[in-house]
């Protein structure tokens, strides 16, 4: 199938206003690439009869960024070199097949896509424009300026492959809707946004997916935009569910002049297994999915990584003991923690030095001194030495330390412990 | 314990007057001594209780074996606290199991109200348990509603020296005692002070958890201090 790409050429543009450019191109199609430090490639095979053909859509995208005040040429062509020379050198812009060749021939050598030295050397040649270039046998082309020259000309001639690599990998499911008139109130965009959403969960219905991760991008009238997304932990297709999700972050949009296209874009998509509902129970199908969504609110609104599930990890030292997995992350194997390896209810990160007395060198404390309160020690239990994993990795270079369980005499209970250089630290409370 | 027949009738018309009797229909054990002051003979689930503690590791560790309790095999503990200073594998010799257990840290304090609020909401939360820092009136009776609503029960946990939150079902503060015999440091000692229970009389024992359960203590083996707050 002959594939359609649409280069994009903008002299003066920042790198920051093109980063922004080839999101905002997303409304055109999802494959879109920065191209250089001042251009952009775009896949359109297949997109362009949702414009109304080549001529129309590329009628609208130069109108759009000559309101937005860029400066830009654009050309549609069979393959990317034809159309990036085309956008930078060439006086026709939408070229397919055949017409290829008589549009490029003209061109000078520049718009191969060549390394300087390459071009210096062609014009010491007396070789000026593509045509002349291509009028020499390969062979001696190779052998004068190696691969890269013809490399490029098998580019622009679409015999050799050339890659794109979108800015996103393209969403599984999109729906989008352009708006005659703009629209600024939230009502307004939430009726937009079930409209999509209904498309949406069709389409993933008939196909038993639910979706994990979306986003919607809201264009403004200015060439502007906003994306609002939304994660849940597990994969769901429940539409109010999802505008209840929406809702808190379409408060915090801010409408500019007003929106005109809106394009909702799913990420991640996961299979969810049909539920079977039993006549005798009352809504047990309801009843997971309340708690499902009450950790999706918490998420969204707290940050998915502030909501955790446990994990216990192969290790007895207590920073790395004990993971807090996003409750996201579908769940693994806890390990085992041995019952006679007592900890500590809560843990100070870091530990705090204190002053410990000791009777004998080396032996169980006697006096403690936190800041300014002294504790007297009536019992102890330990040391519990836990000594640095070598087999692992950890950051921070973790010294032997050795571990005491104390109890002062008014019931108060620590864990403290004296690390190798004889300084003792507090790093926890027992109950 | 004789009652006139007249005092029976009168606490039975009163109990049917108050509204949220017919909610507390489901009660979970704490300890011997203390049911008998409990109201229906144990802790009311479905809602607000206050635990305070001379260190937040007492009122966790009491709240963690009520909240063990309410969960059974099925449920769902939420412990919601402004940082991650909870180290779980120490709430083990209390009975929790960590599978059940979700833990949300709220960096910004107006996010923990909206969350306790939320979780109480969800009739699939057994117990929350959080930490916060004083509630006034309206908020406060709020979270009671949801939690009579949802049948979660909520474990409102501070510092001894904060300030007491309005109207919960009951108040409760434990104390580290410092007992002569020879506890396991995953066996603590507490002095249990039942404060405020409402329909309830207050008292004190000295219980200590063992086998998982809290059982009396001997005074004469125990030496009391009196209540101070030890500093987080």
């Amino acid at each position: 199938m002959a594939r359609c790409f649409l280069s994009l050429y903008c002299p003066d543009i920042t790198c920051d206003r093109l980063t922004q450019l080839v999101e905002w191109c997303d409304r055109y199609s999802p494959l879109a690439s920065q191209d250089g430090r001042d251009g952009i490639i775009l896949d359109i095979t297949g997109c362009t009869h949702l414009f109304g053909g080549e001529g129309p859509l590329l009628l609208d995208l130069s109108r759009r960024l000559h309101r937005m005040g860029i400066e830009a040429h654009a050309a549609i062509a069979d393959s990317w070199g034809i159309g990036w020379a085309l956008a930078r050198y060439g006086k026709r812009f939408i070229v397919h097949g055949d017409a290829a060749i008589a549009a490029l021939d003209p061109l000078p050598v520049e718009a191969l896509r060549l390394p300087v030295e390459i071009v210096l050397e062609l014009r010491r040649l007396g070789l000026s424009t593509i045509a002349a270039v291509r009028k020499i046998p390969r062979h001696s082309l190779a052998a004068r300026f190696g691969s890269t020259l013809l490399w490029r000309l098998d580019q622009a001639f679409h015999q050799a492959e050339e890659p794109l690599t979108p800015w996103r990998p393209p969403a599984p499911y999109r729906a989008s809707r352009i708006l005659g008139e703009p629209i600024s109130t939230v009502p307004a965009v939430e009726y937009v946004l079930r409209d999509l959403l209904e498309k949406i969960c069709t389409k993933l219905e008939k196909n038993r997916l639910g979706l994990r991760h979306m986003d919607l991008a809201c264009y403004r009238v200015d060439g502007t935009m906003d994306r609002c997304e939304v994660r849940t932990s597990k994969p769901t297709r429940s539409l109010p569910h999802l505008m209840r999700l929406f809702h808190d972050r379409l408060d915090t949009l801010r409408s500019g002049f007003g929106f005109e296209a809106f394009i909702l874009s799913v990420l991640d998509t996961e299979a969810v297994h049909p539920t079977q509902f039993s006549l005798l129970q009352v809504n047990p199908v309801e009843n997971e999915a309340s708690f499902d969504a009450l950790v999706d609110r918490l998420g969204m609104k707290l940050g998915f990584h502030e909501v955790n599930r446990i994990q216990v990890c192969e290790s007895y030292l207590p920073e790395h003991a004990v993971e807090f997995r996003p409750a996201t992350i579908s769940a693994v194997a806890s390990a085992e923690w041995p019952d006679y390896r007592v900890r500590p209810i809560r843990m100070i990160d870091p530990p705090m030095s204190i002053h410990v007395s000791i009777l004998i060198p080396g032996g169980s404390p006697v006096q403690l001194l936190i800041g300014r309160q002294k504790h007297r020690i009536i019992r102890s239990e330990g040391p519990e030495r836990l000594h640095a994993e070598w087999w692992r990795d950890h950051n921070s270079r973790w010294d032997t330390r050795d571990y005491y369980r104390i109890e002062d005499d008014k019931g108060f209970r620590f864990w403290i412990f004296r690390d190798r250089s004889e300084h003792w630290f507090l790093h926890g409370h027992f109950a | 314990m004789h009652t006139h027949p007249a005092l029976h009738r009168l606490r039975q018309r009163i109990s049917c007057l108050e509204e949220a009797q017919h909610r507390f229909a489901r009660t979970i054990p704490v300890a011997e001594a203390v049911d008998r002051s409990l109201p229906h003979g144990g802790l009311s689930a479905g809602c607000i209780h206050e635990v305070k503690g001379t260190s937040l590791a007492n009122a966790i560790a009491f709240s963690a074996i009520l909240s063990s309790r309410l969960a059974g095999d099925q449920g769902n503990i939420l412990y919601i606290a402004p940082d991650r200073s909870l180290h779980p594998l120490g709430l083990l010799p209390y009975g929790v199991k960590l599978g059940q257990v979700l833990h949300i840290s709220t960096r910004r304090a107006q996010d923990l109200a909206w969350t306790v609020m939320e979780a109480l909401r969800c009739p699939q939360v057994s117990s929350v348990i959080a930490l916060l820092n004083g509630l006034d009136l309206t908020e406060s009776r709020r979270l009671q509603l949801a939690a009579e609503a949802s049948g979660a029960t909520g474990f409102l946990l501070g510092h001894a020296a904060s300030a007491p939150i309005a109207s919960p079902i009951t108040r409760w503060r434990v104390s580290s005692v410092f007992c002569k015999s020879d506890q396991g440091f995953d066996e603590p000692v507490w002095a249990l002070d039942l404060l405020y229970c409402r329909s309830g009389r207050p008292g004190r024992w000295i219980l200590e958890w063992r086998d998982q359960r809290l059982n009396s203590v001997l005074t004469q083996q125990v030496k009391e201090t009196p209540i101070e707050a030890l500093a987080g």
